[in-house]
């Protein structure tokens, strides 16, 4: 039997859900209606450091439009983000701009999202769903581009290897892709429609083409495991000349294990994102230059974006592209010292 | 040798042979320094994870152990600017402190080590990623960065923990120096003190070692904190090897890893068995496997797959033989 003490507490506590539930939502706004105390959210795929240099543009962007947005960082995977979203939704936000973990098989519930609030994604896209627009950087464009340093720190060519966490992410596949058809001297693709190699294809080679593109070897995230990779590719490969790590921590696990191989300058590095270790290499010369997705500019233009979809006005495309930024010896210097502007502000 | 350390060493020697027929650079010295470089780092974790598993106890929270560890070294000496020795000390009291903590929750207040421990790997992890803001953090500074103190003793840390030692031409990387002493002080304790025999004795029955005048809980807390101390080491080796720590990934599931050897070495998970060698062995074939799927080119996707067949074909083939002797045995006593 129950006590009467639990019974009255499960009343009091009816009572007070049912009094929550009744508050007006505090944060909806709706359509072209006043946004001065509409609160947004910026949802990430993950824990990283990337994350809090994206925080730091959002950090701008509220100051600079006068809206207030909340941060969150799921840190395991699809469960994790979906149970943040539908907090988000509970609370009634009246914007959201989320990087979806597995886009494809989100689908349905970024569109129950879409639904109740305004989303975009940001980072990566979910084609398929509801979504208003999609801000991102075109990872085939930016591996090209990583494909020039290559060529540019190979003029005379050579075998080149790969290094990436995972390939089931599309922008980890759009990125080689872009570097072997640049190396490969293939023609443009488009970013929708591109065509890949099969993720084990080894010795990738062309007519015309002075490089080969040995391998590509992931790592599942584990920064020991992404060097002790590197480490095996200097074993087996005699004439590896450029090794390219795709995600932030595989281009100073390259750095690292040439270093210690002895090989500094025999094996150039080409990166990915803006890791301290990797800039230091740079300028020290250890590495060619990395491609930074400048991570501000997606949390700012989000925060920008959904501010004028909840004023009213529509983003004129689906996606809006964020410019990356190629960094070499010559401008690493101005850039590292933005990077630490950015992750001071991020971290508050 | 014992008879289940031989079935270990047989399979260390099988794939070592098939890789190094199949890639000639498999057996170059480069290569062989990496191999028992990593070799050691994973079996300091797996030694630890070896006291608990043999009391019946099991820890999920070394891998989070080894990032809190290497967070915070990196934290004292990057963000504080505290002393490098004073950081080493602090950061190994702290593991030690932790198995104790587990140590006495399990025996004391009775919860399960399994509920104890996993519940460490959340609090560790998290605790790493709050006090660094999630940021990553080298213990050893780069060109312009502040705060750290005495910069040469640093670099000399960093040759301690992850240096290299020239013989000759072949480079010793310096883990394997802590493995050697780690591992023959492990082996030394269990097999020839008193407490090693105690460890084995409550891990084949609590009930009865308690009754014969063992005082179970205290060798119970005794192997957690070596445990977690192994797992601090090892978390100090990984900061200077990686010379990067990163508050969300460093370590995350070594745990299993550290299961996985210390299984596959000949510690039973019902507690009372297991061999410090059979351990190192185990430690250096889940490495070797890694190293040999690279060097035979073999799809990287394709890596737990092998890990998992081989460990399973592995304590099979255990299993096998350990009761196909038992019967040879039982046999033999029977004819007259």
């Amino acid at each position: 039997m129950k006590t009467p003490f639990s019974v009255l507490s499960a009343v009091c506590l009816s009572a007070v859900f049912l009094f929550i539930g009744c508050k007006p939502k505090p944060n909806g706004t709706e359509p072209g209606g006043s946004t001065e105390d509409a609160t947004i959210a910026y949802v990430t795929n993950g824990v990283d450091p990337f994350w809090d240099l994206c925080a730091a543009g959002v950090r701008i962007a509220e100051k600079e439009f006068n809206i207030k947005c909340e941060v969150h960082m799921p840190t395991k995977g699809v469960v994790d983000q979906k149970r943040i979203m539908e907090g988000l939704l509970a609370k009634g936000v009246a914007g959201i701009a989320v990087s979806p973990v597995d886009a494809e098989n989100q689908t349905p519930f970024l569109n129950e999202v879409a639904q109740n609030s305004k989303l975009i994604t940001q980072d990566a896209d979910a084609p398929d769903s509801k979504r208003i627009a999609y801000i991102g950087t075109n990872n085939y464009k930016a591996g090209r581009a990583l494909g020039k340093l290559v060529k540019d720190a190979l003029p005379e060519g050579g075998e080149v290897i790969i290094f990436v966490g995972r390939l089931e992410q599309l922008n980890a596949r759009q990125r080689r892709q872009g570097v072997i058809d640049e190396l490969l001297g293939k023609p443009t693709q488009e970013l929708g429609s591109v065509k890949f190699d099969a993720v084990d294809a080894k010795n990738l080679t062309a007519e015309g083409s002075k490089y080969t593109i040995l391998d590509t070897r992931t790592d599942n995230f584990d920064k020991a495991k992404a060097k002790s990779n590197a480490e095996d590719a200097i074993t087996k490969y005699e004439n590896l000349k450029c090794m390219v790590g795709l995600f932030a921590y595989n281009p100073p696990a390259c750095i690292d294990a040439i270093k210690e191989a002895n090989k500094a300058g025999a094996i150039k590095v080409c990166g990915f994102d803006e890791q301290d270790a990797l800039l230091q290499a740079i300028k020290e010369g250890h590495a060619q230059g990395t491609i930074s997705q400048q991570p501000w500019e997606y949390g700012y233009e989000s925060v920008k974006m959904l501010k004028n979809i909840l004023n009213g006005t529509m983003p004129e495309k689906k996606f809006l592209e964020v410019p990356f930024l190629v960094v070499t010896k010559d401008n690493v210097e101005e850039f590292w010292k933005k990077k630490k502007e950015m992750a001071e502000l991020g971290k508050q | 040798m014992k008879k289940n350390t031989l079935g270990i060493f047989g399979l260390l020697i099988a794939i070592f042979v098939v890789t190094a027929v199949l890639n000639d650079k498999f057996i170059s010295a480069y290569n062989m320094q990496n191999l028992i470089k990593w070799s050691s780092l994973y079996a300091v974790m797996s030694i630890g994870v070896a006291f608990v598993i043999i009391t019946g106890g099991i820890d999920l929270s070394i891998g989070s152990v080894v990032g809190l560890v290497a967070v915070v070294l990196a934290y004292m000496m990057k963000v504080k600017g505290i002393n490098p020795s004073a950081a080493i000390i602090t950061t190994i009291c702290m593991s030690g402190l932790i198995g104790l903590v587990h140590g006495l929750l399990i025996t004391k207040a009775k919860i399960q080590p399994f509920v104890v421990t996993l519940c460490g790997l959340l609090i560790y992890r998290s605790l790493s990623r709050w006090l660094t803001d999630n940021q990553s953090l080298g213990p050893v500074p780069l060109e312009g960065d502040k705060g750290y103190t005495n910069l040469e003793f640093i670099n000399q840390l960093d040759f301690i923990f992850s240096g290299k030692i020239a013989i000759g031409s072949f480079n010793l990387p310096t883990p394997f120096l802590f493995l050697l002493v780690i591992g023959i002080t492990a082996a030394l304790f269990l097999n020839r003190t008193i407490w090693g025999r105690y460890l084995f004795a409550l891990g084949n029955n609590e009930d009865g070692a308690r009754y014969s005048g063992i005082n179970t809980d205290n060798m119970k807390i005794i192997a957690y904190v070596i445990c977690s101390l192994m797992a601090g080491i090892a978390g100090l080796l990984f900061a200077f090897e990686l010379d990067s720590v990163q508050p969300a990934q460093t370590g995350e599931f070594y745990e299993l890893y550290a299961i996985a050897a210390a299984v596959l070495g000949g510690c039973s998970l019902r507690g009372g068995e297991g061999s410090i060698l059979g351990v190192i062995i185990a430690a250096a074939v889940i490495r070797l496997i890694y190293n040999s799927i690279n060097m035979l080119g073999i799809s990287t996707h394709l890596e737990f797959g092998i890990l998992g067949i081989v460990i399973l074909l592995g304590v099979v083939a255990d299993e096998f033989l350990k009761s196909y002797s038992a019967k040879r045995a039982a046999a033999k006593q029977q004819e007259p």
